[in-house]
């Protein structure tokens, strides 16, 4: 029997061809879909998971205390004094390490030397995370300051091989460093990434200012992993006042947060987790979900549809001894034999677009065909799919009657059934619907949050980390580039424009009260030509000048700084910034410092000589920008040999800051336009099953004198009707849903009508055009055909 | 073999019955060659798919064998297709998707004979219908005649005791259909299988023992043929 099932299975799809293939096409596809989707779902739920214990790895998080016993925010840095506190006190803390920014830095073998990611880390970041070394002791190789431990690429890149174990690497042009390990490149989906890992103690050893216990200097992450019988709780609550206990007038206290949640829950409110990235994930969960099930829909209507056609041979089969339950069991076959094409043709689908998704999120994903999980996960999702497209069929189908099938030869249409293909049809347009204004809204966001000004001119503006020599000779630096006529204007910054990366609190001002010291600005350390570099606008007074000796000792302030700080006249104010008084000399309009949906922290930019970190400088538009950075590297070069010369385009920097919610815009696009095709596909279908099915009565009609417009019109106003309550059903859902994901940002744009109704109109044109394929092909075709059928 | 006692079927529209069959009390027995005869709309197929239990009455006794049909679960109903009734249809009803071997192996496969049983059995009625040579050909690739043939094969397969055939030949050619008749009654004379026909033609009841005339639902005539 399941033989013959299975046989006469293959045959239908092969008689079927155009249909079977819109089948199992359109399934592929939203298999497809949903697998990539998945996937990088489980990239992203994987994020920060390759540990050895991963239950138990903390991160010390750092909540800051804000008015009246509130917490104002939690930060992932923590004091490089913190983890060493806990381990030393408290036995359930196993493991720990510190672990620095892991900047790009340099390391050479002999001449070949690149700026490569390097970590400082405690030895104790062997027993938290689990690299895989290729050579190399893993309980060893951190222990002396002047080791040093490799990634496979890295030891690749510096020597052309892995096998390095026991050479000797420079490091940042000042110690030598002895290779004790040789680990595999790290997963992408890990958030502390490194080239090369060193040990804290080479660190302390080189940088005098990082050995001082500072307990209120946030700089650094703090991992740490308890022993699985710990209550992470009550530790909580027993180190809350560490701080506290060595600067009595410290506002901060840690918090241990599991690692591997930190990535999908970082966003905290009263330290208390609230969400994250895994909010994104969820919607991208319910579009993988959503896909499928339009596919499933396709799949059910096209089923049922056909069942008009198979109704006969279920009446016979029932005369001849068919149970309900073999019959039900060879329509669940069937369909599972249509939803295995489908899965293999998804595998093969996925495996041809997946460089291409990569590419488009800027990630690296890829099906390890080893992990059962996915086999677990596929064949679950065939079966899922295979048993759900084919009940309705089977179940309705098995149920005819045979005698209605077999005498009246027209089978039964019963309401339930067109009402029911109606309804799905409705379902899967809605989404589709829906997910084309979410689409629209998203990428006008995104449009909106681009186009917003940035307060600052980003174009031909280029920066440089201040490393080696440039710190000691930026003057003189600054008079070759400007004499070289390759720039506009140059200036050192304490960070990056296009990153947010410093605030403070505490500053005191003519007439602040105690909460208003409390305030949190961002703040940025500079020197001179500040404001003529960047191209900021001034609102009132001056950039910092050398014609005024006093500005060693000056801030600038920007205008939500001003008005929250409520001066008036705020120019030639004097602040105390850091401790130390400082004459207000500007006020600038704020800028684009942290990310451009949200509104900016008040700022304050002060003249500090001795803080370096990055240079800044504006391009001479009147060159070409090759020529002009050509310039700019030989002068560079020429003063800071040791170091190779990486120049960062700040706009592309800048970009970057809109990256998820441009992830979440190409995902709803790609996959929206995938949601529409599927159900253009499963309406085609079903156009062309309700042609075949009126061939009598339009060949009646045909003869009776109805012309080829009419008759399309009869055919496709059915589904335009569907259609159109689609719309309808969907706009308020997509208006309700995108308003509330607008309002997460403070600058947004609105869910404008313009584009409903352009959304609706395209849904509508494309549709139509389906459909109407379908009308003219059957109100076309020759009526004695259609008669003589009879 | 078949008793109906006081059969009656009618459908109630607006609050009025119409009826099909009325006070239908027959026997039928064993290795009988019925033809139901009677003009259009006299209730004949009705008659014969309540002998075929495709309809229920809606009042009276039926009892097949001894069991009141009446009660009979869908199961129950399922296993009598399955032993003992095999159906002839006017448009043949082959399932299209079969080779003509396989839809003569289909009831075997849901009576669940062995597979060898089964192979020896389709070979033996592809050979006594003369189709060997068209065993994997599809329906559609057959003559009226031919799927006739088909049909009647299938129905025989499961070696039933009673085949029956609303208007086996009303879609064939005098001639097939003269063969089809012969069939039968060679099935009814060496086999002693029971055969109830509906049909048109005066010439085709002649082929049977018995005729009964129906007009509006209700029986007519009863008459034994005399063959000469």
């Amino acid at each position: 029997m399941f033989k013959l099932n299975f046989k006469i299975a293959l045959r239908n799809l092969w008689k079927n061809k155009t249909a079977s293939l819109i089948n199992i096409s359109g399934l592929a596809i939203g298999l497809a879909s949903c697998l990539l989707l998945l996937l990088y779902v489980s990239y992203e739920w994987n994020f920060n998971k390759q540990l050895k214990d991963e239950a138990n790895v903390y991160q010390i998080m750092i909540n800051f205390d804000g008015p009246a016993g509130s917490i104002s925010g939690t930060g992932p840095r923590t004091p490089n004094t913190v983890g060493p506190a806990l381990q030393q006190s408290y036995t359930s803390v196993k493991a720990m390490s510190r672990i620095d920014d892991g900047d790009s830095r340099l390391i050479a073998n002999g001449r070949n030397s690149f700026k490569k990611r390097g970590r400082f880390a405690d030895a104790g970041i062997l027993k938290i995370f689990d690299y895989h070394f290729i050579s190399g002791d893993q309980k060893t190789a951190l222990d002396a300051p002047n080791n040093v431990v490799l990634t496979e690429s890295t030891a690749k890149l510096l020597f052309g091989t892995a096998d390095v174990l026991n050479r000797s690497v420079r490091f940042e042009d000042k110690v030598n460093l002895k290779i004790t390990g040789v680990i595999k490149d790290l997963p992408d989906n890990t958030s502390l990434q490194l080239d090369y890992l060193m040990p804290w103690t080479l660190f302390e050893g080189m940088y005098e200012w990082t050995k001082r216990p500072a307990w209120t200097n946030y700089s650094w992450t703090t991992l740490v992993t308890l022993s699985p019988d710990a209550d992470p709780d009550l530790l909580n609550n027993s180190i809350k006042g560490i701080i506290k206990k060595h600067v009595s007038d410290a506002t901060s206290s840690p918090m241990l947060f599991p690692f591997s949640k930190l990535h999908l829950y970082g966003e905290f409110t009263e330290g208390k987790s609230t969400g994250g990235g895994i909010e994104q994930l969820r919607l991208f969960m319910g579009l993988a979900i959503g896909i499928l099930l339009i596919a499933c829909i396709n799949f059910m209507n096209m089923a049922t549809a056909k069942s008009e056609k198979r109704a006969k041979e279920v009446g016979i089969k029932k005369t001849i001894g068919a149970t309900r339950g073999s019959l039900i069991s060879q329509f669940l076959m069937e369909s599972l034999v249509l939803t295995l094409c489908s899965a293999v043709m998804s595998i093969v689908l996925v495996e041809v677009f997946l460089p291409l998704f990569n590419n488009l999120l800027g990630i690296k994903m890829n099906i390890v065909y080893a992990n059962p999980y996915l086999w677990i996960s596929l064949i679950g999702i065939v079966l899922f799919t295979g048993v759900v497209a084919g009940s309705y069929p089977a179940f309705y189908l098995s149920s005819f009657n045979p005698l209605q099938v077999l005498r009246k030869r027209t089978p039964s249409r019963g309401i339930l059934s067109v009402s029911l293909r109606q309804v799905l049809v409705v379902v899967q347009f809605s989404f589709a619907v829906i997910l084309i204004i979410a689409t629209t809204v998203i990428y006008k966001q995104i449009q909106y949050l681009k186009n917003k000004p940035a307060g600052y001119q980003m174009n031909e503006l280029v920066e440089l980390a201040q490393d080696g020599q440039l710190e000691g000779k930026f003057e003189l630096l600054k008079e070759r580039l400007m004499q070289s006529g390759a720039i506009e204007g140059i200036c050192q910054l304490s960070g990056s424009m296009a990153m947010y990366n410093s605030n403070f609190w505490g500053m005191e001002w003519p007439g602040s009260n105690e909460t208003e010291r409390h305030m949190v600005f961002s703040q940025m350390a500079t020197t001179y030509d500040f404001v003529k570099t960047t191209g900021l606008k001034l609102v009132e007074g001056r950039d910092f000048s050398r014609q005024f000796p006093s500005d060693s000792a000056a801030v600038m302030l920007s205008v939500s700084a001003v008005k929250q700080m409520n001066l008036v006249n705020p120019v030639g104010k004097i602040v105390k910034y850091q401790g130390d008084n400082c004459t207000v000399v500007g006020v600038f309009e704020d800028f684009v410092w942290n990310a451009p949906s949200q509104k900016q922290d008040p700022m304050v930019v002060a003249f500090r000589k001795q803080q370096g970190g990055y240079i800044t400088m504006r391009l001479n538009s009147a060159n070409p920008a090759s020529a002009n950075l050509a310039v700019i590297e030989r002068i560079v070069k020429d003063i800071n040999p040791a170091y190779p010369v990486e120049f960062k385009f700040v706009d592309a920097l800048y970009a970057e800051k809109l990256k998820s919610q441009k992830i979440l815009g190409l995902l709803s696009n790609v996959f929206g336009g995938l949601a529409i095709f599927i159900s253009c596909l499963g309406l085609f279908g079903l156009a062309a099953y309700s042609a075949e099915q009126r061939t009598k009565e339009i060949g009646v009609r045909k003869v009776l004198g109805a012309s080829v417009a009419s008759l399309m019109q009869l055919l496709s106003l059915n589904f335009l009707k569907m259609v159109v309550l689609s719309i309808i059903i969907a706009i308020p859902v997509a208006t309700y849903v995108m308003d509330n994901w607008l309002k997460k940002f403070d600058f947004h744009t609105t869910v404008s009508w313009l584009m409903i109704a352009m959304a609706a109109a395209g849904t509508i044109t494309i549709a139509l055009l389906t459909v109407s394929y379908q009308a003219y092909k059957a109100a076309k075709a020759n009526p004695v055909d259609a008669l003589k059928y009879e | 073999m078949i008793t109906l006692q006081n059969i009656e079927k009618y459908y109630a529209t607006k609050g009025l019955k119409s009826y099909i069959l009325r006070h239908v009390s027959t026997t039928i027995q064993q290795g009988e060659f019925v033809s139901i005869m009677g003009p259009s709309g006299a209730g004949k197929s009705t008659l014969l798919n309540i002998l075929g239990m495709l309809e229920e009455p809606t009042y009276g006794t039926y009892e097949f064998m001894g069991e009141d049909i009446t009660s009979l679960s869908e199961r129950k109903k399922i296993e009598l297709y399955r032993n003992h009734i095999g159906f002839v249809f006017q448009a043949y009803h082959l399932i299209d998707e079969m080779t003509v071997a396989e839809n003569i192996e289909a009831p075997l496969l849901y009576k669940k004979i062995a597979g060898a049983e089964r192979k020896s059995r389709v070979a033996d009625m592809l050979d006594r219908f003369n189709i060997v040579g068209k065993k994997d050909l599809f329906p559609n690739q057959l003559s009226g005649g031919q799927q006739q043939l088909v049909g009647i094969a299938r129905a025989l397969a499961a070696q039933p005791s009673i085949i029956l055939a609303d208007e086996p030949t009303g879609n064939l050619q005098s001639a097939q259909a003269l063969q089809i008749m012969e069939l039968f009654k060679k099935l009814n004379e060496e086999e002693n299988i029971t055969i109830i026909q509906v049909t048109h033609s005066e010439v085709n009841a002649g082929y049977g023992s018995r005729i009964l005339h129906l007009l509006d639902g209700v029986i007519k005539e009863d008459l034994n043929v005399v063959n000469l």
